[in-house]
Parts: C-alpha cells; structure tokens; sequence
C-alpha cells in the first residue's frame, strides 16, 4: 500500500467492459461483463438498428476517495455506439485517497463512437482523477466531450482543497492525435488565472474526430456560442476541439449538443438526436 | 568546445534574430488583449508569467528536456515520439502551426550550416525538437540551453507586449527584471518533473488562442 493512498483498497472497484459489433444493418451489445457497481441498462434503439444507444450507470451515485471505475469500450468495424450517463457523476471529498475513473475506448475502421456523458462535479477536498484513452483505427470516428464543474457551484461551493487530475489522449493507429493532461489543485493558482479557468467553476472540453475536418464544418460550429459563459472552437489535424469556460453547466452541455447536432450529421451521417434520458 | 565558444553559440541560438519568425507570434497575448485580460504593465507581467509557470514549465519546457536528452544520445526514435507528445499537445491551431514553422525555419536553416539530417529526416519537426537538436549537436550544457529557451520566449512575450499593449521600454525591461528571477525556481521545477506530472491543460489559453483565430485585427500569428 502506497503512503499516499492510505485507503485506496478499501473503495468501490469497479469494472465495465463494453464490446459493440455490427451484425448485418445492426450494431448489437455482444459483450457485456462488469465486476463491482458500474453496469449498463438495455440496450436502446431510438433511431433505428444502426446506432446502439447505451446508458452507463453507477448505481451508487458518487465516487469516493479509494473508488476505482474503469470502462473499457470496444466497437466493432461499421458499428456505431452512443453512450451516455443519466445524471452527473459526483466526486466526494476524500480524506486522502484518490477516486480514478479510467475510460479506454476503441473503435475499429469504419466505425463511430460517441461518448457523451453528463458533468462531473468535483467536490471541495476531492481527490479525483479522471483519464481517457481514445484509440482510433483506419477511419474510425469518435465525438465526444468531458464537462467538469468545479465544487457543487450551485449551492456556492468552491474547489478549495483537494485535486483534481485530468488526462485525456486520442490517437489513432497508435499515434497521437490529441494529449491533454491539467493538474487543478483546490485553490490553486491555475483556478485563478486568466490562463486557467478565470476563477470559472466549469470548464469543458468537446472533440470531434475524423480523418478530415473540413472548412464549412469548422465555420459552422463557430458560429455557435453558449448562453452563459464563454466557447471558442479550433480545429487541428484530424479533430475539431471546442472549449466552454463559465459557471453553468447547463449553458456549457446546450453548446456542446448544439455543436454536436451540427458534427454528427457531417461525421457520423446522422441526424443528431438527444438520448430521452438528457431531459429526466 | 570551450565555454566561451558555448556560450557564444548558445546566445546564438537563443537570440531574437535567429531568423526563425518568432517575433511574428504572441501565443495568445494579442487575443488577452484583445480581451481586456492585458492592459498595462501589471496585467502583462500577470500574464507572462502565469503562462510560463502554468503552460511552458509544465510541458514545453520538461518536452525540451527531454528532447535534447534524446538527441545528446542519438535516440532520433525517442525524439520523435516526443515530439509527436508535443504537437498532440497543442491547444489550438495557431499554436500548432507556430511551433510547426518555427520548427521547420530552424531545420531548413540548420541543414545549410551543420549536418542536419537526423532532423530533416524527422516527420513535422516542432520548435522545441529542432532547437533541442542544436543544442546537442552544438554541445551546448542542457540547463544552459533550457534557461536559454524560457528566456527567449520571455523576451519574445516581452516585445509582443511592448507592440500591442503598448508598453514603454523601460516597462518590458522591469517585466524582464522581474520574471527573469523567477527563471531559476521554474528551471529547478521542469528538471524535476516525472513524466507522469506533465500537463499544461490551460483552459483560459486555449479559449483566447482560439478566438484569435478569428480575431479582426491583429498583428501577430498566434
């Protein structure tokens, strides 16, 4: 046992591994094995065979210090997958340990991946990591956003202690499209900056990922702005990235699934349509 | 070499007229600007140096390391894994395409003076990864050429904001003054850095670098 994870053991362990595969106009759930409290309900169909929408629960709630979840996601050449949480992960204080959330995502040629989940909100004192892997194969695309609120904002709360760690990486055929990695102590100097989230309590981070991303589609989503706070879009080789910075993380998911209903129909050939469960 | 013929080297490779196009870009301080976020000399210093603390010394800087020590080892596969690590690491367009000019100068610059060729065989080299192949081809010490980096960039922030502020000279020297002292914490703290603690996610950059993109008027590329 490490010396700074003195209950590390003593959390929820957590496992979830998810595999999609296309089976004739279908994308059918094939495997589905989980080991501790991270489980998916039924699969659901609401926009025909091809997309598989999967609704990925926690059912305690929240993740405390010692808590590990770990979602590994495979689909399938040609199979599209949509998933989504029904309702924001909380991140407890901790009195030391770390909670991890580690999501590895694969998606083979020809196929989609979309992960949208619900905010994180990361209580004061939490100790939190949060890290992805995103591994694409061929022309295999993936939409997907993170959106982090920093201490339960809306009764006031700050992030004054604690940590809270980030890591999300995308490459595709082993190589590195996408390497983010931000260190936000609790009352650290990076909350503050006009560098760092400006003293904001949200921040997010959308990314779109294709072989190509071209002119009309970036012009497109900047064109979109969110009703609180601040978004910007760039596009960088292979990926369009868009950002949220304010303290709502209502106005922060809107913008992204404005941009994302402007994305999908150019990158996945779908008309974006949002999972029921968004509005319970 | 002898020190002196090191050091000349060095001041070199580090000074503004390396004719590699940096006065050309403001990393973002054009578009803070723009923003309001600078406006005199206080706010600039501000600014500057969070950048350096919270951007530059948490993965430029400890990518740079890295990299001259691949290159001082002839490990051209690890320096171009790094150098991929840092174009992925990129926030926004603009500063991907600066670092991938500024790259691609010094490399075309290099192969007429010195044998280049590990370099110009190098996919899409970045600023860091070209200057860190000076470095060890020039035998120039490592920290020397580390603190040589941070200062340039400094200085190159320093004249941007000595143009688009606009601030008086003797300001952009007490900005110098001042976050030059701070240059040797910052180069203890890069040098100590694991691989593992690398990461520069800075959101209020990355949002203001993006918006210059589309910003109207403007005097610099990035």
């Amino acid at each position: 046992m490490r010396l700074e994870d003195p209950v590390a053991t003593a959390g929820w362990q957590a496992e979830l591994v998810l595999g999609f595969q296309r089976r004739g106009a279908r994308t059918v759930l094939v495997t589905r094995r989980h080991d501790g409290p991270l489980v998916v309900q039924k699969p659901l169909y609401p926009e025909g065979e091809a997309v598989c929408h999967t609704i990925v629960v926690h059912p305690p709630g929240g993740i405390a210090g010692g808590d590990s979840l770990q979602l590994d996601v495979e689909v399938g050449r040609g199979g599209h997958a949509l998933l989504t949480t029904p309702g924001a992960a909380k991140w407890y204080r901790s009195a030391g340990a770390w909670a991890r959330q580690t999501l590895a995502l694969r998606v083979a040629p020809g196929a989609v991946l979309e992960w949208l989940p619900q905010e994180s909100i990361v209580f004061d004192a939490a100790r939190a990591r949060l890290s992805s892997e995103v591994h694409l194969s061929g022309d295999a695309r993936f939409i997907g956003w993170e959106l982090i609120c920093f201490g339960r904002s809306g009764s006031g709360e700050r992030f004054t202690r604690g940590s809270c760690r980030l890591s999300n990486a995308v490459f595709r055929d082993g190589r590195p499209i996408w390497l983010e990695r931000g260190h936000f102590d609790g009352g650290g100097k990076l909350l503050a900056s006009s560098a760092g989230l400006r003293g904001q309590p949200v921040t997010g981070t959308l990314l779109a990922v294709a072989p190509e991303i071209d002119d009309a589609l970036l012009g497109a989503c900047r064109q979109q702005a969110p009703l609180r706070g601040e978004g910007a879009v760039t596009r960088l080789p292979q990926l369009l990235v868009a950002r949220y910075l304010g303290d709502s993380s209502e106005a922060a998911r809107r913008y992204f699934t404005a941009l994302w209903s402007i994305l999908r129909p150019a990158l996945a050939g779908r008309e974006a349509q949002e999972p029921r469960i968004w509005r319970t | 070499m002898s020190t002196i013929t090191e050091l000349a080297r060095l001041l070199q490779l580090a000074s503004p007229t390396l004719p590699v196009g940096a006065f050309s870009y403001s990393q973002g301080l054009e578009a803070a600007i723009e923003a309001g976020v600078v406006h005199d000399r206080a706010s600039a210093e501000q600014w500057i140096g969070e950048l350096l603390e919270l951007s530059l010394a948490r993965m430029e800087a400890p990518i740079l390391v890295r990299l001259i020590e691949a290159w001082r080892t002839d490990d051209a596969a690890g320096a171009a894994r790094w150098n991929e690590t840092f174009l992925a690491s990129r926030e926004t367009s603009e500063l991907r395409a600066e670092t991938v000019q500024m790259g691609y100068s010094l490399c075309a610059l290099l192969a007429q003076l010195e044998d280049a060729a590990p370099l110009v065989a190098m996919e899409e080299p970045s600023f860091p990864a070209a200057y860190a192949y000076v470095v060890a081809r020039w035998g120039i010490a490592p920290q020397a050429a580390l603190v040589a980096y941070l200062w340039a960039w400094l200085e190159n922030q320093v004249m941007a904001a000595l143009k688009a502020v606009p601030l008086g000279q003797t300001d952009g020297q007490r900005v110098l003054l001042s976050l030059g002292a701070r240059l040797e914490a910052i180069t203890a703290e890069v040098e100590a850095l694991e691989d593992d603690d690398l990461g520069a996610c800075a959101p209020g950059l990355a949002l203001l670098s993006a918006r210059h993109e589309t910003q109207y008027s403007r005097l610099f590329r990035s």
